[in-house]
């Protein structure tokens, strides 16, 4: 039954590329990877698969065999052994975007607060701006060590707007593939929006009210199919009840 | 009132007390995510006992001095409600919930990733409601999910259950009545059900070792009994999505 | 700081162990040396001291009258601390017992108790009034590991001297004894570390730093257990306990000669 689901989904979603009902078999289109194939909701210890496979995120091998480490879900046919968690704390990785909030000053900088385990040491002459406490920037991750603690490059400066929170595990749903479910927002909501990978996200403008709603629809359902489809339906479905 | 008890038979046609067979664990609830303010939460019915977890963390271990550099602490606190015995329990924190603290901690650290965290610190705390026997491995049973819900990296779930033995008998999950057998043995035990290594194990009473080896076995296999509740208590959580819209 | 030195000296224990050797050159299931000596305090009813190895406990039991709890008005009870001393080791510190002293007395505790070594209704003076409450208190004055296997031991020991005071209009009457206490059973403890997958018996504090898994047991005869504890972050498979349990009866064996 489960199957004939994605199957579904699958023909709808990947409507440009053909008619191939067995997808398992065909290498999929490189951004539509995931959601095509079956897929597997994983415990902790629980196999996800018995010989060699690439090791992708939230799996670890015991006895030559790969496990997931988290609550989520695995695609049994995919190259590479993954797992996609349901929740879970943000770390930091080399070259996210992220979202954060100016903590406090220091001598040389600023502190800012990135939704982790700790905040970052932002240099004062990273950025062109002068920050104060309370001001919102975005910044790409440059290095994480052992600690996982942060250095963050390419900052920008935002004035004005506010943060909504969604849990990190959910961002590349929000963002969706080639950046179509971010797409579908700004279009349905005219609200400019830049998403943190931390899980935090700015937005300015538009009906954030809207906005706010199709975030709860897109993190409830973030791990079923055709979300697209149904976020781009709920920002319509409003309009015309407007 | 004594000499009452020692005339009793715990277990009788394969039947014990409260009708259970030797091997069956009490009726058992389980649900993820109930607190919306923690990072992990479940909510755990076993027979009387009511216990609810929290999970916060990782987050840096504070004061500084506790800190360990090459991983992650686990600070496990147990606490029992006032109302939750028969007689009101002093709410101040006891020599035994220390103990039990100390020891379900301890149950729980092989099962995580905690050198993903060094300097960090996991927070469970463990509450109980109701208690009927059994209340530390409902608490190590609960915190795993916790641990699971909150996205924290583990190599397996942790279930725990009592063993032991009444009237010469060994049984599985023991309630109060059999617990207060004159020769009642009790012994928690906790597993990582996919390896069957032991991570809790306490006992106190008089056992001989051919009792022991019985009680193991069963309490092995009802830590499996509880797995298996567990399993579904996390799967539950995609499934409600799924069919709420 | 200090934690570098432990660290390089773990790495040495295991290392060792691997090879089939421990640090101080004994066999995995030798314990160090302990000696008794009873009889430390003229004031306790009854005391010892133990040393194992560098390890160094002593242990005295005050008799104390009380009244008995409402559900068990006929029995007297025990009750055992522990203190590891500031002074026993730069680790510990000063102020009320942490749930390290408090595992170690409890653990005590539960293998004296569930031995059922003491009757304690030959506690009970007079039914719902008056009964015997036996304070067991160690303090651990050099901690070189195993506190829990030396509080066992000086407990033991110093519960076998102990004298139970002369009671007149149900008061103590100092100095005066009326008899000692009977011990049915001699029940004692064993630890074992579980460190590279190995098992060894009676741990030194480096052998603690290194260790993953530790596991003790009570016996109070040759055929008879009476308390387990599991402590530590690590694991036990089911085959390794049975290991453990044969090491406590063996070594309960050998230390019961000296208490």
């Amino acid at each position: 039954m489960e199957n004939k689901k994605e199957e579904k989904a699958m023909l709808k979603e990947a409507k440009p590329v053909s008619k191939e009902t067995k997808a398992e078999e065909k290498p999929m289109p490189k951004e539509g990877k995931a959601e095509h194939k079956a897929k597997k909701i994983v415990i902790p210890g629980d196999l996800i698969a018995e010989g060699r496979k690439k090791l992708g995120q939230h799996v670890f091998i015991e006895d030559g065999k790969i496990f997931s480490d988290t609550l989520g879900i695995s695609y049994p046919n995919s190259e590479t052994a993954y797992v996609v968690p349901l929740s879970g704390i943000y770390m930091p990785q080399r070259d996210d975007l992220i979202v954060g909030i100016v903590e406090r000053e220091t001598v040389k900088g600023y502190m800012v607060n990135i939704n982790s385990i700790y905040s970052c040491y932002l240099s004062a002459d990273k950025c062109r701006d002068r920050l104060e406490k309370g001001s919102i920037v975005s910044a790409k991750i440059d290095s994480v060590n052992e600690m996982n603690e942060a250095d963050l490059f390419d900052v920008r400066v935002f004035y004005g707007g506010t943060i909504i929170r969604v849990v990190p595990a959910k961002v590349p749903r929000m963002i969706g593939k080639n950046g179509s479910m971010l797409a579908v927002l700004k279009e349905g909501t005219g609200c400019s929006i830049l998403v943190g990978r931390n899980g935090w996200v700015w937005t300015k403008g538009g009906d954030s009210k809207k906005l706010a709603e199709a975030i709860d629809l897109i993190e409830s359902e973030a791990h079923l199919n055709n979300l697209t489809v149904k976020v781009e339906a709920f920002l319509k479905g409003k309009k015309v009840n407007e | 009132m004594a000499k009452k008890d020692e005339k009793i038979e715990y277990v009788k046609n394969g039947k014990r007390l409260d009708g259970r067979k030797v091997d069956e664990i009490r009726p058992l609830k389980m649900e993820v995510g109930v607190l919306p303010n923690a990072d992990g939460s479940a909510y755990l019915e076993w027979g009387q006992n009511k216990v609810l977890v929290g999970v916060h963390g990782p987050k840096e271990a504070l004061p500084k001095h506790k800190q360990n550099p090459y991983k992650g602490l686990v600070r496990f606190t147990y606490r029992m409600a006032s109302f939750s015995v028969p007689d009101r329990k002093n709410p101040r924190p006891g020599r035994r919930e220390s103990e039990i603290s100390k020891v379900s901690g301890e149950a729980l650290e092989k099962a995580i990733f905690l050198e993903r965290f060094p300097n960090c610190a996991i927070d469970i705390y463990v509450e109980i409601f109701d208690s009927n026997a059994g209340s530390r491995a409902a608490g190590i049973t609960a915190a795993s999910l916790a641990l699971a819900d909150a996205g924290i990296p583990m190599k397996d779930l942790v279930a725990a259950v009592g063993v032991g033995k009444a009237g010469g008998e060994i049984i599985l999950d023991l309630n109060k009545n059999e617990e207060d057998a004159p020769d009642a043995v009790d012994i928690p035990i906790a597993i990582m059900p996919r390896t069957e290594e032991i991570t809790l194990l306490q006992m106190d009473g008089l056992l001989t070792k051919p009792e022991w080896s019985k009680a193991v076995k069963l309490g092995i296999q009802g830590c499996k009994q509880v797995y298996e509740v567990q399993k579904e208590a996390l799967r539950k959580k995609f499934a409600e999505a799924e069919k709420g819209k | 700081m200090e934690k570098v030195i432990w660290d390089i000296e773990a790495n040495k224990v295991t290392s060792l162990l691997k090879e089939g050797k421990r640090v101080d050159g004994r066999k995995f299931d030798e314990r160090r040396k302990v000696t008794v000596q009873k009889n430390i305090s003229d004031n306790a009813e009854g005391s010892a001291k133990v040393n194992m190895g560098l390890t160094e406990v002593m242990a005295g039991v005050k008799m104390m009258l009380g009244t008995p709890y409402p559900d068990n008005p006929d029995k007297g009870t025990i009750s055992v601390g522990a203190e590891l001393l500031p002074l026993a080791s730069p680790q510990f510190e000063v102020g009320p017992p942490r749930e390290n002293a408090i595992e170690i007395a409890r653990v005590v505790d539960r293998g004296i108790r569930e031995s059922k070594t003491i009757d304690f209704k030959s506690l009970c003076i007079k039914e719902g009034e008056l009964v015997w409450i036996a304070f067991i208190d160690f303090y651990v004055t050099n901690y070189d590991g195993n506190a829990f296997d030396a509080g066992s031991i000086a407990a033991l020991a110093a519960l076998n001297e102990t004298k139970i005071p002369k009671v007149e209009n149900d008061k103590i009457v100092k100095h005066e004894y009326s008899g000692k206490l009977k011990l049915a059973k001699q029940p004692l403890l064993s630890t074992v570390s579980k460190i590279a997958g190995e098992l060894v018996l009676d741990p030194t504090l480096i052998e603690e730093k290194a260790q993953e898994a530790r596991f003790s047991c009570a016996v109070s005869d040759d055929k008879t257990m009476c308390a387990f504890q599991k402590g530590i972050g690590g694991s036990f498979k089911a085959s390794e306990i049975d290991q453990c349990i044969d090491l406590s009866f063996k070594s309960a064996k050998e230390i019961r000669k000296l208490v």
